[in-house]
């Protein structure tokens, strides 16, 4: 890594966590109930406590994120789980009004 | 489908359990539910023991919440083809919680998640667990479960079936996460919530009080302010009562509701009611006693928004709850309301505090205008011979203190089908103490003060993607609003109306005013919300 010059801030942000402390607590981290900054990225947060490293806008890949069951606490999967979910919505980046949440039923 | 993400549904959202609540008519008998699990279950589960004391496998292998009952057989009928009536659904949560719950120790330290009040990090969850399972959940969900090991081991398969790239993600891949999570994990979680307890032996054993009755309730309303208020409970059936509420705010608005609640395990007071027009949940805790109950209330709309809830019963003896507010700033003159039931004799506030007029007073509420002297501290308050240490005496406001410390808000609206999610925001006083050091542990709380609210970025790059503009504002009254969903054009790479952000309170103390920050994370949308997230 010492004869690579990062160029972006996100290069820059994973720089300055690279030593082994900061990733340890990186790995540490934990956020607000409910949300996930771990999974590669998180959802919520990315690893680094902040949102430069998430997909953004966060339509452009859903699908990428929902077909391979990648936060399936805050985004339905579609693998096994709800395999309708996103149905009609073949450009969420476009049609993200029609996306629906899984609201659990009360009774 | 118990799962549904039609619109048609959405009156559910954030209900939770709590919608169950009252509605059954009728005493469970054990009997009938037994029966339900014979007639519905049993496709795929055994039974074994005696007909007088059956076992079902895997059910009588776990205890569980309501809520985890309710998710449990939410998830047995959106996956695995469970058909129930709403009748036998609420008889089988109320049995299963009853025989199969926690008991009031074991929930102790989880009970945030219970009552929905999820805005905060989590605290003493062991890392392992964490970075196994609280990487996507929350630590509570489980921890406010009881399995055998093998029912343990039975629930990381499930994991892996149900979401097989588990193993791939972020703190699984760079280890063998299944090994781990099928032994090492596994034998931490029995070890840490085994199915059997002292803790539940006890409580079973234990002699559970009723709770209907007349009780004194204090609270807050996001938007509205601190309240007082009686609630009656009138015992319909075993476990069952219909609620009327009656009380004011503190600015004197009035406030009236009804409803019914559902006491679930001896002690988990579950309430559904509709207050001046809104729909309100309520979860309490009874205390072993069955004389007080602790928790949270808030709107069935959005479970972010709400408040701290207690109930103090009348037992027909004098008793003060709560002074509001609960400070006095020495040598000021300021009105404070005494709450509390049978109050009668005299009025006395504590070392060099003046009861400098009665503006008001009633065998449940007294007004006064009061004005203190003295050193700083708490002020133990006596209406004749009761007594109550709830009156802070202070010379300066040293630190504010804003609660949520860490929040979440989700971006909605615009016209989509996923709400935003707001953040309801209050601040805590307190004075430096004798160390003269806010930050310390001797600092003075003071209690709940009037702030004014503002937002600024939480640093440089929130700053820099102007993360104040886009991701939302906060009101007088200190609830926050996200922005709009949707991908923003006026933003780089046309990003959502994300943001990190330092939410402010200022609050006024004499000449001067004092500052205090949360940290507030505006984030895309939760698309799955489960009864316990």
């Amino acid at each position: 890594m010492k004869h690579l010059k990062s160029l972006n801030k996100k290069a820059q942000l994973i720089n300055k966590a690279i030593s082994p402390e900061e990733v340890e607590d990186v790995v540490a981290m934990q956020t607000v109930v409910g949300c996930t900054a771990t999974t590669d990225p998180g959802w919520e947060l990315d690893p680094f406590g902040g949102l430069g490293s998430l997909c953004q806008p966060m339509e452009s890949d859903l699908y990428g994120c929902a077909d391979a069951c990648w936060w399936p606490a805050q985004v339905p999967d579609t693998m096994n789980t709800y395999p309708d979910w996103g149905e009609g919505v073949a450009k969420a980046d476009k049609d993200w009004r029609k996306l629906d949440g899984i609201f659990e039923d009360a009774e | 489908m118990a799962l549904s993400n039609n619109n048609s549904k959405r009156a559910v959202l954030g209900t939770g359990v709590l919608a169950l609540a009252g509605l059954v008519s009728t005493p469970v008998l054990a009997q009938d539910a037994q029966q339900i699990i014979r007639d519905r279950c049993l496709a795929c589960h055994t039974e074994s023991g005696s007909a007088e004391a059956p076992s079902f496998s895997r059910i009588s292998e776990q205890r569980k919440t309501p809520e985890g009952w309710l998710m449990t057989i939410n998830r047995m009928t959106h996956l695995r083809g469970l058909e129930l009536s709403r009748d036998e659904k609420r008889e089988l949560v109320q049995y299963l919680a009853d025989t199969q719950g926690l008991a009031p120790d074991e929930t102790q330290d989880y009970r945030y998640l219970l009552e929905q009040d999820t805005n905060r990090v989590e605290t003493g969850i062991d890392q392992g667990l964490a970075e196994t399972c609280a990487r996507c959940h929350s630590g509570a969900r489980f921890s406010l479960q009881r399995r055998t090991e093998q029912e343990w081991k039975y629930l990381v398969d499930f994991h892996m079936g149900q979401f097989p790239t588990t193993e791939l993600h972020s703190l699984s891949r760079d280890r063998q996460w299944y090994q781990i999570a099928s032994t090492e994990t596994a034998a931490e979680l029995s070890k840490r919530f085994p199915l059997q307890t002292a803790e539940w032996q006890n409580w079973q054993a234990a002699d559970k009080t009723d709770l209907m009755g007349r009780w004194r309730i204090t609270g807050y309303v996001p938007g509205k302010g601190a309240f007082d208020a009686w609630m009656s409970a009138a015992k319909t059936s075993e476990g069952h009562y219909d609620l009327s509420l009656k009380g004011h705010y503190a600015d004197g608005t009035a406030l009236a509701g009804e409803g019914k609640a559902t006491v679930y395990t001896g002690y988990e007071w579950r309430a559904s009611l509709t207050i001046d027009g809104v729909k309100m949940r309520q979860v309490m805790a009874a205390d072993k006693q069955g004389n007080l109950m602790a928790g949270r209330m808030f709107t069935a709309a959005e479970r972010e928004i709400g408040g701290e809830l207690s109930a103090v019963r009348d037992q027909g003896k004098s008793g003060l709850v709560a002074v509001q507010p609960a400070y006095l700033r020495a040598g000021e003159s300021a009105e404070l309301t005494l709450i509390g039931q049978h109050l009668k004799g005299d009025i006395d506030l504590g070392e060099g505090v003046v009861v400098e007029k009665i503006l008001s007073r009633s065998d449940d509420r007294i007004t006064v205008l009061a004005k203190a002297t003295g050193a700083e501290g708490q002020r133990s308050v006596r209406v004749g011979d009761t007594e109550l240490a709830g009156l802070a005496v202070y010379d300066a406001l040293a630190r504010v203190e804003v609660l949520p410390k860490d929040a979440v808000a989700r971006i909605g609206g615009a016209g989509g089908k996923m709400p935003k999610v707001r953040a309801a925001y209050r601040a805590v006083g307190y004075s430096a103490g004798a160390d003269g050091k806010p930050g310390t542990e001797d600092d003075l709380r003071l209690g709940y003060m009037p702030a004014r609210w503002s937002i600024k970025p939480a640093d440089e790059v929130a700053a820099h993607d102007k993360d104040d503009k886009y991701a939302g504002s906060i009101n007088a009254a200190g609830i926050f609003t996200p922005g709009d969903a949707g991908p923003n054009p006026e933003r780089k790479m046309s990003a959502n109306n994300v943001g990190r952000l330092k939410v402010v309170a200022t609050v006024a103390d004499g000449s001067g005013q004092v500052e205090g920050e949360g940290n507030m994370l505006v984030s895309v949308q939760d698309f799955v919300r489960r009864v316990l997230d």
